[in-house]
């Protein structure tokens, strides 16, 4: 049954039409779906470094434990590519019964596990919830890294490259590449960023490309090193620029967001920098930074993108994956997750599509440490670019 | 046809020193190995390891760090055993001060001394400083503090080692007489310690030392915590390969890591055959004096002292961390308190349950294991298993744990208790049976024909003669291998596939994001739980005694 549904959505989604019959089809498909989830257990992996989200997590396991009577249960991972590499050795194996049946992820973790083919899918446009995701003006919801997601994975929250840091300690925050320069000029070693490959640290340079960068449009294309090597020199010039300011001189970095995020909680750095627009405010409800945080972008724009929750192609519980999936793209999931007293995960949904009921579930208002002047998101490079960024910054930095 | 049978006998008493090895250790190796390193005759990558522009840097840090690491501790164990090896609370406290797993440690090591950390906040109190200031001391590029940190977890593992040996009786009886000679013939205690002590005691060390240079020389999470970054050791740059999603980048790795063990062996071996080289060297410097120099007993016991009391404050570090949320620049007491972290242990007490159930699974396992194999099997083929274990030992967890997870998918022991407790058994066996491989086969031989000749069975020999003489080695042994299994991470958590967790896998989980408060409870428990099981167990030890 799942199987001839998959084809009929490919075949819908190949031609481009999507009739009614068939989405009345697919509403007595997806009650037979949650029929048969009830009582299966999902294995959600799921980044755990944060006690907001871990929290949340929490709540969606009891409530979809009550409205579905699936049994969901939060494997606790550090980062997705350990899960991106079991799937693969089971699937290698021959095994089923995966270990896996909801996975967060993103990025080249989603793409290694799409050019393997190790997703069950598409199966998120066939989410009855997912007619609310704002496809059009967030387009990242349907490209990761400019790599079209086909139905494999299913948005669940925005992210954007945020910085943060002591408001007492700064007056004016750097609102573009330049004044960041400036800025650490006028602070030497006070400010660095985590070492790529850490995403973070690949993320910054990524913006320092963006920002040096002639036409962006040339990033949305498959990168070559020719390519690379024309459009990277101003790239290079800038964090010439800019390492000799920053911490222990640009020669040694922190490894990871983690590392660059307590260097700053203890005053050995004055600013950090973050993918969740509202980490800081969740530290200072954490008590980990002081009241006084603040958080911002560059005023032009910064790298944003859309993080998703796909099915192993070996999964064992793939209806209740998709009930889960379903529940967390529903307005009150998405809302309770955008509060910025909760997680504050910008929401993936539009809200011109919520009725007036549902829109006034999403809080509205600041907290401290909350980004003020909302920015342009600026689409990722071509996940093909991340490879000869990292090669080149490491060549470059890396000795 | 009595003498065929007394052979075949041997035969079938090998073997059964050898099966329960070979199912429970050798298998589950070497087939995980096998599975992992099928990519590395590719040539390519190889060429792709080359071309990494870390590369050689890098692996000029992972050399000096061990070796540093390994020299240094070994000189520092030897002052402290010479000034004070007659100290018995010497033995039990170094015993809980190996068992502490080396990550841990590291964390509460790098509160102290990293320019934001308690240290420089003592300092700053006279400086009136109110940012830290911007000493290099961890991530130093040259690997200093990591060294450092190394040498302060390796000193009590090579203290222990050697007071386990010298507290032997025979060796001790040997020493003994030794001695007399020597101080007859003029020398002083120092020069008896270079000329007679050592040149005996440090070839029955040879592999546990081989061991303390490798993991220096292959350590990760300890470098990542404290190491250099541009470059950071080679054996950083491997892991991280091994962690990508990208299976180009992942054979990388395990090429990396073949050719790290390769470099490792090779220089071993020479460094075998250079010692063979200068042995006359060696006897000319043995055959001079006599001299009179004393042993340097107070400094000897400062070493000491400063060991304990940077233990005692890491202790006492973590366990204000784990309360203390926020702890600004330069307060030396944290402004806000909160319990979430402890919290988090009270409602999921699972994760601890488990890491003693396997680290106690898997210790007794290997220690029966181990005892089995020197009971039944000759000597001769110790170096075999030795060099197996060295080589479990000095290749990355991760990749092993790889190819263990493949062979275990067609088994089903993924997600069960029992696939992760024969996944630590890997590391956890290496260690216990090269701990206890010296002590073990030095055992006088004579005892046996004595007992034997009072007509006592082999059972009551080993109980009532045997087990005492080996207790202190067995308690290290034991100790060791609870610290080896309460630390594994990779293994745990790719073998447990979410099914179980440990206190290791919540830590690293959980402090993925940087959460230092849950960081540092953590990391006191995997300090204080390994350490408080040995101190109760040379407790009772002695009171049966």
């Amino acid at each position: 049954m799942p199987i001839s549904r998959r084809h009929l959505l490919k075949a819908t989604v190949a031609s481009g039409l999507l009739p009614m019959m068939l989405s009345l089809a697919r509403a007595a498909d997806w009650a037979s779906i949650e029929d048969r989830a009830k009582g299966e257990t999902v294995y959600f992996n799921a980044w755990a470094g944060s006690q907001p989200i871990n929290v949340y997590i929490n709540w969606v396991v009891n409530e979809v434990k009550s409205r579905y009577g699936v049994t969901l249960i939060h494997v606790r991972i550090a980062d997705a590519a350990e899960v991106v590499r079991r799937v693969r050795d089971e699937v290698r194996a021959g095994k089923t019964d995966g270990s896996t049946d909801l996975v967060w992820i993103n990025g080249e973790n989603f793409r290694a596990m799409k050019a393997d083919k190790l997703l069950f899918g598409p199966f998120a446009p066939a989410l009855p919830n997912f007619k609310y995701v704002d496809t059009e003006g967030k387009p990242t919801t349907l490209n990761d890294f400019a790599e079209p997601t086909d139905g494999l994975e299913s948005p669940w929250g925005m992210a954007q490259l945020t910085f943060f840091g002591d408001g007492a300690k700064i007056a004016m925050p750097p609102l573009s590449m330049a004044e960041l320069v400036q800025f650490a000029q006028a602070n030497p070693g006070r400010v660095s960023y985590p070492a790529p490959p850490d995403f973070h640290g690949t993320t910054f340079v990524k913006q320092a490309l963006i920002d040096t960068i002639g036409q962006r449009s040339v990033l949305k294309s498959v990168a070559t090193k020719e390519l690379f090597a024309h459009v990277s020199p101003p790239m290079f010039t800038l964090l010439d620029g800019l390492h000799p300011h920053l911490w222990r001189e640009g020669k040694q970095f922190p490894q990871t967001q983690a590392q660059l995020k307590q260097m700053l909680a203890d005053g050995e750095l004055l600013m950090a920098l973050t993918f969740n627009p509202n980490e800081a405010a969740n530290l200072v409800a954490g008590k980990e930074l002081p009241e006084t945080t603040i958080a911002w972008q560059f005023s032009a724009g910064t790298i944003g993108n859309t993080h998703f929750v796909a099915i192993p192609v070996n999964a064992k519980a793939t209806d209740a994956a998709q009930v889960v999936a379903n529940f967390l793209l529903s307005p009150e999931a998405q809302a309770r997750k955008a509060d910025l007293k909760t997680w504050g995960d910008p929401t993936v949904l539009a809200m011109a599509k919520l009725s007036q009921d549902e829109l006034s579930l999403f809080a509205s208002g600041a907290v401290a440490g909350s980004i003020k002047t909302p920015v342009p998101a600026i689409p990722e490079p071509h996940g093909s670019w991340v490879p000869l960024i990292e090669a080149a910054w490491l060549e470059h930095y890396g000795t | 046809m009595a003498r065929t049978l007394r052979h075949v006998n041997h035969r079938l008493k090998a073997l059964g020193g050898l099966l329960p090895l070979g199912a429970m250790w050798i298998l589950p190796l070497s087939a995980g190995l096998a599975a992992a390193l099928t990519s590395t005759f590719d040539a390519a990558v190889w060429a792709a390891l080359f071309t990494h522009p870390q590369i050689f840097p890098a692996l000029a840090l992972s050399l000096t760090t061990g070796s540093a690491s390994m020299i240094l501790s070994t000189l520092l164990a030897f002052l402290i055993v010479a000034g004070l090896h007659r100290v018995t609370a010497l033995q039990t406290w170094m015993g809980g001060f190996l068992a502490v797993p080396h990550l841990a440690f590291a964390v509460g090591f790098s509160f102290l001394i990293m320019p934001s950390g308690l240290l420089a906040r003592v300092v700053g109190v006279f400086g009136d400083w109110a940012a830290p200031p911007q000493w290099i001391t961890t991530q130093d590029p040259l690997g200093l503090s990591l060294i450092v940190a190394l040498v302060l977890k390796e000193v009590p593992f090579v203290t222990w080692l050697t007071v386990g040996l010298m507290a032997r009786r025979d060796v001790s009886q040997m020493l003994e007489a030794q001695s007399r000679i020597g101080h007859s013939l003029g020398h002083g205690a120092a020069s008896l310690w270079l000329r007679v002590f050592i040149p005996q005691i440090l070839p029955r060390m040879r592999w546990p030392l081989l061991i303390v240079w490798i993991y220096g020389a292959s350590v990760v999470d300890m470098a990542i915590a404290i190491g250099p970054t541009q470059p950071p050791p080679l054996a950083v740059i491997i892991w991280s390969d091994l962690n990508s999603a990208d299976q180009a980048i992942n054979a990388r790795g395990s090429v990396g890591a073949v050719f790290l063990t390769l470099v490792l062996a090779a220089l071993a071996v020479l460094f075998a055959g250079l010692t063979r080289l200068l042995k006359p060297t060696f006897r000319s410097f043995l055959v001079s004096g006599p001299s009179v120099e004393a042993v340097p007993v107070r400094s000897a016991r400062g070493l000491l002292m400063a060991i304990a009391a940077v233990y005692l404050i890491v202790i006492m570090l973590l366990a204000i961390m784990s309360f203390g949320s926020l702890w600004p620049f330069p307060d030396l007491w944290p402004s806000q308190f909160q319990v979430m972290a402890w919290e988090h242990l009270w409602d999921a007490p699972e994760p601890l349950f488990n890491s003693l159930t396997l680290a106690l699974g898997s210790m007794i396992t290997a220690l029966f294991l181990a005892i089995l194999w020197f009971e039944e099997v000759s000597a001769r083929f110790d170096r075999y298993l030795l060099a197996a274990a060295v080589v479990a030992l000095a290749l990355p967890s991760l990749l092993i744990a790889e190819g263990q997870y493949l062979v275990f998918l067609k088994s089903g022991l993924n997600g069960t208790w029992w696939g992760v407790y024969l996944a630590h058994l890997s590391p956890v066996f290496a260690y216990v049976f090269i701990v206890l491989s010296g002590p073990y086969r030095a055992f006088d031989p004579r005892y046996r024909s004595v007992s034997l000749g009072l007509n006592t069975n082999n059972w009551r020999f080993w109980t009532a003669i045997k087990l005492p003489i080996m207790k202190p080695a067995l308690t290290a042994a034991a100790a060791v291998g609870i610290g080896v299994s309460i630390a594994q991470f990779e293994s745990t958590q790719l073998i447990a596939s979410g099914r179980l967790s440990t206190l290791n896998l919540e830590a690293v989980t959980l402090s993925s994001g940087g959460n230092r408060q849950l960081l540092a409870m953590y990391s006191l428990l995997l300090m204080i739980i390994p350490f408080c099981a040995f101190l109760a167990a040379s407790r009772t030890e002695r009171r049966l005694q």
